[in-house]
């Protein structure tokens, strides 16, 4: 009714009334003129006539149906049409399908991973708490952590964890916050053994406070969640396992309520279950348990580095991490504006001299409702990345499709101008070809959304790495759904629009007298003042925005090329390492070190393996870093240590300059020694000879050792940073006591092929430990350097799929221009014209597009590849190697696509040239 | 009027008979009315209620066109005139409706 209304007001309906009146004033005139009283006469009319409204009404529904009549008809039209041309129609559908289905498989991961709200009550209302403060180099009050600090451009160094003292003061803000909750994944419960009947496997726990599942506002699956009673000194061991992990482990998640389980030997009763869509406030680690935050006093209480009681009470040990919901009606900025001064306040008393009172950490809330932004940070930027190069080549696509129907839009003039003198109204058929457009790019739509579906799929296991799958999980929603029809149908019309518009501008008379088989005359664009078609001009577009797609495209390659031919200062090859953490299964010191020792031994008997290195981590997984330096001198904050055993380097193949490797001899007992890198020898002794000197590691007393050989510098920690300062510490001399390890096997063949005898001789040497992390070396790198190859590889697919449809385009555009000039070419060869000069007048359009597209985008170029610089390594954002490939390929490209019509219009026969005309 | 059976319309036909109206030149829908029940001799009575619908149908299938002019009696009227796929339309209706008309009158000839 409303419609109706709203039709009633329009110009249309207006018009049929004041027709209808006109009717009823020659019907009055007639019936006067029969001499009929005036009143009379003006009754007979409208008798006559019928209700006026209901006449409105009649045309106003004939209109509705006769619009979706028409609709229907030019669907089915349109149907008919590009059935005619499937050549036409086919590419068209691929390059549509292949352009619309990128776009929605790489939004559909910016979907979930920037809009997705954690599956708890009310996620708006949840806020995280985080403190920035300037970088800190010097002293700082965070005097220990357990937990990540970022660094970020802004803001300087940033982080959401806190000391204990803290949170509770931050417990006690009820004006502006309903729940105040902590959790933290510490090394207790970060990577540790689970014992479920006897059969024991790696798991990750998280510590929560026992406010934390009513602050979430999850309920239980089955059981009960940790309450804040099972959260203090000397409560009892309790765990709530995760819907998943019940399943995995039990078989079952309903029943495991009850059951007594074993977290690094110690016994926990299970209290519950959690919902199976829950995965904890950090979408980028899922724990397999929770367990009440005091439980670390219990799990840590065996470990001389472990929980101690003191920890809770230290004010400058930063390890929980908080979040907190708002109270209904309080903003954000209101909550900020009251705790900011109450933290600032506090903090203030923990620091204990200047240079700590100079720099505070200042606390700032963030928006809760995705939980911790940890994948945000990881993937929106490449995403955003591949988004822009998947939106230039669905342009590039838009324009090609477009091209193909203006000159399909050409060869249909005849057509076009017999539907237009039949009385067609010019908006009709315009409205005939954007529904032919439209159609296309609906079929390109749904093949597109098949794409999408298999790009999905790629691109969960292409972005995560494998190791990580379940993390990114995106998926096609109706949001998602929505998004890919819309983009669709504004593709439709904005490739069809300026064909339709285009075509329909026909000089009847002209288009009629043509015959069937001749070409039409050049018709130049509708901005006529401009020396190209509107053919020329989407070449040129598309030609410039593969010039783009490709300098991103070289400067990942470069980058991926740079990281791989990085010197590593050891030998990648045949190696192979896993994890141990015999802690778990109840190794403690010092015994835990012979353990270590004796696995060693057994894994260097095995026929094939070379030697053994074991040393706290992998030589590319991290770094570890305390104070070291020469007796009486200050510490050098860049450098780094690692705890190796005997033959480390050896085994790594690090080429030992002077002196020797850690060796069996250097045990407990025997004096403390340490190898050196080249780098520190430098720093710390300049032209002196290190051998023999002292080094002291960690403050009073610290240990002393004697250095006995000096290394050539070999990475330690990231790939993308120079190689810091190393110090090379056996790991049974004392302190730091070890924990877990990272074993090294150099073997003469495929290492993997040796995982099984490594796997079996772990288990005889102690069957309750579980091995982690085996890998080879070179995966390990692999992984490491897995953003740069991802990007890479899909920055050159897509550079590949942008120069092929821009060349399709351009060899599309000169081959109808060869077509157009046949004869006036074979003019010109009559009267003498050589072969060689007409190969070039074509080859020079070819070269002219070619030149304005790159002038266009080169300027471009330049001004937007600092956006990927963080992306880059080794080079500067503006890298003329990259460039310059970038426009070779394109122009080497442009020219063999302009080469085959170029050879077509030099071998025209001028005889047959003329008799075609 | 008080044999409107006589003037009902077979379907179709309406549009048939207004398209011929037009082909001695442009007509306002008054004028229309009156021609088809003038030639008709007044056995055909147009009703004007499904007039208009039927005009606007042709205009939209491309049949005729319309303008706004002056009438006879110097009033403001909305004129009709035929298109050339208007005149293409009525010829084959036209022949249609002859052939139906001659196969009705084949039957109802041989019928006692």
């Amino acid at each position: 009714m409303n419609l109706k209304r709203l039709f009633r007001r329009s110009a249309e309906d207006a018009d049929l009334s004041a027709e209808l009146e006109s009717h009823l004033a020659h019907e009055i005139d007639d019936n006067l003129a029969r001499g009929m009283s005036p009143e009379e006469a003006r009754r007979q009319a409208y008798i006559k006539l019928g209700n006026p409204q209901r006449i409105r009404d009649q045309v106003w529904e004939m209109n509705r149906i006769a619009w979706l009549e028409d609709t229907w008809r030019d669907f089915r039209y349109a149907a008919r049409v590009l059935a005619k041309a499937p050549g036409f129609t086919l590419v068209a559908l691929l390059v549509m399908a292949l352009g619309i289905g990128a776009n929605t498989a790489i939004y559909s991961f910016l979907d979930s991973l920037l809009l997705r709200s954690l599956p708890v009550s009310d996620p708006a209302s949840l806020v995280v708490l985080n403190w920035h403060a300037k970088p800190a180099q010097q002293d700082f009050v965070m005097q220990s952590m357990s937990g990540d600090v970022e660094d970020d451009p802004k803001l300087g160094s940033v982080s959401g964890i806190f000391p204990y003292p803290a949170f509770e003061i931050l417990q006690k803000s009820d004006a502006v916050f309903s729940d105040v909750f902590a959790y933290c994944h510490t090394r207790e419960v970060r990577a540790v053994s689970v014992a479920v009947n006897g059969q024991a496997d790696t798991a990750a726990g998280e510590l929560v406070s026992g406010t934390y599942f009513q602050g979430l506002g999850v309920a239980p699956f089955a059981g009960r969640v940790v309450l804040p009673d099972d959260d203090r000194v000397g409560a009892a061991n309790v765990v709530v396992v995760s819907h998943a992990y019940a399943e995995k482990r039990f078989g079952a998640a309903a029943s495991v309520t009850g059951r007594l389980i074993l977290i690094n030997n110690l016994p926990f009763t299970v209290i519950g279950v959690t919902p199976p869509d829950f995965f904890g406030v950090d979408p980028s680690s899922v724990p397999d348990f929770f367990v009440p935050m005091h439980a670390n006093l219990v799990l840590g209480a065996g470990d001389a580095f472990g929980f101690q009681p003191a920890d809770y009470l230290d004010r400058n040990y930063y390890w929980v991490e908080t979040m907190a919901r708002l109270r209904p009606g309080v903003s954000l900025e209101q909550a900020q504006a009251q705790l900011a001064p109450r933290f600032q306040h506090w903090v203030a008393t923990t620091a204990q001299n200047d240079q700590q009172r100079a720099n505070l950490p200042v606390l700032y809330l963030k928006q809760g409702a995705g939980g911790l932004d940890t994948l945000r940070r990881q993937f929106s930027k490449p995403l955003y990345v591949l988004m822009t190069l998947v939106a230039l080549i669905l342009a590039i696509a838009c324009s090609n499709v477009a091209n193909l129907l203006l000159v399909r839009a050409a060869s249909r003039r005849r057509e076009i101008a017999l539907r237009l003198t039949e009385g067609a109204s010019r908006w009709r058929v315009a409205r005939q070809l954007l529904t032919e457009s439209v159609l296309l790019a609906a079929l390109g739509g749904a093949l597109g959304v098949l794409v999408a579906l298999g790009g999905i799929r790629f691109l969960t296991v292409l972005l995560a790495g494998g190791s990580n799958q379940d993390l990114l999980r995106a998926e096609l929603n109706w949001h998602v759904l929505a998004v890919t029809a819309g983009l669709a149908l504004l593709t439709g019309m904005a490739f069809g629009l300026v064909p339709a518009l285009q075509s329909t501008k026909v000089d009847l008379v002209d288009a009629l007298k043509e015959t069937r088989g001749s070409q039409p005359r050049p018709r130049h664009g509708r901005f006529n003042f401009l020396p190209i078609s509107v053919n020329q001009a989407l070449v040129v577009g598309q030609i410039a925005i593969s010039l783009l797609i490709l300098v991103a495209a070289g400067l990942f390659v470069r980058t991926l090329s740079n990281l791989q031919s990085v010197n590593l200062g050891f030998n990648r090859e045949n190696l192979l390492l896993f994890q141990l953490n015999a802690t778990q299964s109840g190794h403690r010191n010092p015994e835990i070190a012979d353990f270590y020792g004796r696995v060693r031994q057994r894994l260097a008997e095995i026929p094939g393996v070379q030697s053994v290195g074991l040393a706290r981590g992998s030589l590319i997984g991290g770094e570890d870093q305390m104070p070291i330096s020469r007796p009486g001198a200050p510490p050098d904050r860049a450098t780094r240590y690692l705890t190796v055993g005997p033959q480390f380097l050896t085994t790594m193949q690090i080429p030992i300059l002077s002196g020797r490797d850690v060796e069996e001899s250097d045990r407990p007992g025997t004096p403390s020694v340490a190898v050196i890198n080249e780098r520190f020898a430098k720093i710390n002794f300049p032209g002196e000879n290190p051998l023999g000197k002292h080094l002291i590691l960690g403050i009073n007393p610290g240990r002393d050792m004697e250095i006995v050989g000096v290394a050539r510098s070999a990475h330690y920690g990231d790939l993308r940073r120079e190689t810091p300062p190393v110090v090379y510490i056996p790991y049974n001399q004392g302190y730091p006591l070890p924990n877990e390890m990272t074993f090294a096997l150099r073997i003469k063949g495929d290492p993997l092929a040796f995982v099984n005898t490594v796997r079996e001789i772990v288990h005889q040497a102690d069957a309750g430990l579980p091995l982690s992390e085996v890998r080879t070396q070179k995966a390990e790198i692999g992984d490491a350097m897995h953003q740069e190859t991802v990007l890479a590889e899909l920055c050159s697919a897509f550079a590949m799929l942008a120069l092929t449809i821009a060349c399709v385009g351009l060899y599309g555009t000169i081959s109808y221009t060869v077509a157009r000039r046949t004869g006036e070419i074979g003019i010109r060869m009559a009267l003498g014209a050589q072969r060689g000069p007409v190969l070039w007048m074509v080859l020079r359009e070819v070269v002219v597009l070619a030149a304005v597209g790159l002038a266009i985008s080169l300027p471009v170029a330049l001004g937007t590849s600092k956006f990927v610089e963080s992306f880059l390594f080794g080079m500067k954002p503006n890298d003329p190697v990259a460039l310059g490939t970038a426009i070779g390929i394109l122009l080497v490209a442009a020219l063999l696509a302009g080469c085959v019509p170029a050879r077509r219009a030099a071998q025209i026969d001028p005889m047959t040239a003329l008799r075609h005309e | 009027m008080a044999d409107r059976t006589n003037s009902e319309m077979v379907q179709g036909t309406l549009d048939m008979l207004i398209l011929r109206t037009l082909v001695t030149g442009p007509a306002h829908g008054h004028t229309i009315a009156h021609v088809i029940e003038h030639m008709s001799e007044n056995v055909l009575e147009v009703e004007q209620g499904s007039l208009y619908p039927g005009l606007h149908r042709l205009e939209h299938r491309g049949w005729v066109t319309s303008y706004w002019g002056t009438s006879e009696n110097n009033r403001k009227a909305k004129f009709y005139k035929l298109t050339a796929a208007g005149r293409k339309q009525l010829t084959t209706e036209t022949d249609r409706w002859r052939l139906v008309v001659a196969a009705i009158g084949r039957i109802l000839g041989e019928t006692p």
